[in-house]
């Protein structure tokens, strides 16, 4: 606990000069338009806490261009250089898995706040995303019984695509069905005509997407341009389900989404009074911002739970923000925001938004509870069927 | 990519994390408990119950630890290495390591060595009842020679004769042919015992 007078000192030293904070997204290059929405919620949230009194955040900013190798040496010019002691950032799992030795050598935080494919529980990192038990199982929990168990997976060729595809694999072999077919495009790659041939060949009832970026643009009008001359490839019939899709991207290509299936734990549609209030800030701090996608959502989330908690704690050392992030009240854009003290990752309600073909999602369903992260997949049932419906009653239908 | 790995699971299961109170301890811990494993820490003395997993301190162990000989321990089987002094790893892996963790421990890895160790356990407790089975097949060769023998001589007949009879004996009293040519053997050995009597 710092002293009375520690404190006063400090909270003058902030008031003065700001406190700088790590804000590292890509702007541009093969997953700009998901960075871009990471970069933009942040500093929506850093000019908010900025008009309040007390805290005054500096935003330290630095764009990797979607170049892997780029982060590590950004993450460490951004400890060295200027005091922060903090960074929100990194949209794929190979650019976190890049800065966590920076973080670890200097003992400083990364709060992350995309969707990512589990196995991992790092000290330095705060996970406000959801992994695979809040992510894909509750989606084919949602798909399967409607649509049918025989999956083809698509993905991005590095470890999002391949491990969160596994996972599905798993899932859709125990709940006695097939996987019609699994492919990987490297990123960036647009040439996915021979994908959709498989997949007219062999008609799955359902297509799981773990493409990121111009691949999966490419590959959603490929796939509608099928349904357009072949009705028994229509949205209705064979879905394209997604665990990382956003509004922005869905306003881009248009009706060419319309009646896919995305899972997140906010829609820009959903209706309460969190998410308006949220809304109004947004829109009022960042007017070049049109759409609020999920990625938008939880790194603004990540920002307020980061000053939330530096205010708790009286100070932004690592150690102490971590412990204050556990205890602290968050009201994030989608509900109360809570830290599971075991793995550091966030407790996160998962809703599904079918696409409405103008850039929002209509939510059809949505967790009953909160769902506890199981990073490990330890505790989670891998299989949808009837008897595991009733014990983990993962979606309740809302429409 | 057509082939499955299912996600391994530990939910439920029991560690041992035999080391001195360390951080060390308490970060194999925390990942224990995230992976769904209940860890249980102790030193110098092995409690006695069961657990599905033992972590064992490279640095500071000795083989009076452990009630098993050295490299039969009956679960998987990870060291815990600090000191990389050629003589500690060499202890190490004489107690059977299936894994390792270098130390210091922090907020990853033991997953991976779970995984690594149980795969690699199961694997040496395949091996080693296959190579008991062979080594068990090998020596009653010996027996099935001698009772062949001993029924040549019984009943005067050809070597071929005695092993069809040996094999029919064996079908009729559905035991293998290892367990009759040793009934054969006991009997006539008690036999011969009772008439010098």
């Amino acid at each position: 606990v710092p002293s009375w007078w520690g404190f006063c000192i400090w909270g003058l030293v902030l008031a003065e000069a700001g406190l700088a904070v790590g804000v590292l997204f890509s702007q541009s290059g093969p997953y700009a338009a998901l960075g871009r929405e990471g970069y933009a919620g942040a500093m929506t949230a850093i000019a908010e806490v900025n008009e309040q009194q007390g805290l005054r955040i500096t935003a330290e900013v630095r764009d990797p261009q979607g170049a892997t190798e780029r982060y590590a040496p950004l993450a460490r010019d951004i400890f060295a250089n200027t005091g922060a002691r903090h960074i929100v950032g990194c949209t794929t799992s190979w650019s976190r898995k890049e800065v966590i030795p920076v973080l670890e050598k200097s003992g400083t935080l990364l709060w992350y706040p995309c969707p990512y494919e589990g196995f991992e529980c790092n000290e330095q990192v705060i996970y406000l995303g959801a992994c695979p038990n809040q992510h894909v199982l509750p989606l084919l929990g949602f798909i399967i019984p409607r649509f049918g168990g025989n999956g083809y997976l698509v993905g991005s060729n590095y470890i999002w695509g391949w491990e969160t595809s596994r996972i599905a694999r798993e899932i859709i072999e125990h709940s006695g069905g097939e996987v019609a077919g699994e492919r990987f495009v490297p990123l960036g790659d647009t040439d996915i005509a021979r994908l959709i041939e498989e997949i007219r060949i062999k008609q799955p009832d359902f297509i799981l997407n773990t493409l990121i970026g111009p691949s999966c643009y490419a590959f959603l009008r490929a796939y509608h341009e099928l349904g357009e001359r072949d009705p028994n490839f229509a949205p209705d019939v064979r879905p394209i389900v997604s665990c990382n899709f956003a509004e922005a991207e869905a306003t881009a290509l248009g009706a060419v989404v319309t009646g896919q299936y995305v899972i997140a734990p906010y829609f820009e549609t959903l209706d309460t009074d969190a998410n308006r209030r949220f809304l109004a800030v947004a829109r009022r701090l960042n007017t070049q911002q049109t759409d609020h996608s999920a990625f938008f959502a939880q790194a603004y989330a990540a920002v307020h739970m980061l000053a939330a908690a530096i205010a708790r704690a009286g100070t932004d050392a690592p150690e102490a923000v971590r412990a204050a992030a556990m205890e602290a009240d968050v009201l994030s854009p989608f509900g109360p925001l809570a830290l599971d003290r075991a793995t550091n990752h966030a407790v996160l309600t998962p809703r599904i938004g079918r696409a409405d073909g103008r850039g929002g999602f209509e939510i059809v369903s949505e967790s009953a509870t909160s769902i506890m992260p199981d990073p490990y997949l330890a505790h989670s049932a891998l299989a949808i069927g009837s008897a595991n419906e009733a014990r983990t009653p993962y979606l309740r239908v809302i429409k | 990519m057509t082939r499955t790995h299912s996600t391994p699971n530990f939910e439920g299961g029991r560690a041992l994390i035999l080391h001195r109170p360390h951080d060390v301890v308490e970060a194999t811990a925390r990942q224990l408990r995230q992976i769904g494993i209940h860890p249980e820490a102790a030193w110098p003395d092995m409690p006695s119950r069961a657990f599905d997993v033992l972590f064992y301190d490279a640095d500071m162990g000795d083989d009076t630890q452990f009630p098993w000989s050295p490299g039969s321990a009956p679960m998987p089987a990870i060291a815990l290495i600090g000191s990389e002094a050629p003589g500690r790893l060499a202890w190490a892996i004489r107690q059977g390591a299936d894994a390792h963790l270098l130390k210091p421990i922090g907020s990853g890895g033991v997953y991976s060595a779970l995984v690594i160790a149980f795969d690699a356990f199961a694997r040496r407790a395949k091996m080693t009842a296959a190579l008991e089975g062979l080594q068990s097949r090998m020596g009653q060769r010996q027996v099935i020679a001698e009772a062949t023998a001993c029924l040549m001589v019984q009943s005067n007949i050809s070597a071929d004769k005695a092993y069809d009879e040996l094999r029919r004996d064996a079908m009729a009293q559905r035991v293998t042919i290892e367990e009759m040519a040793e009934r054969i053997v006991a009997r006539l050995r008690t036999a011969h015992v009772s008439n010098r009597a």
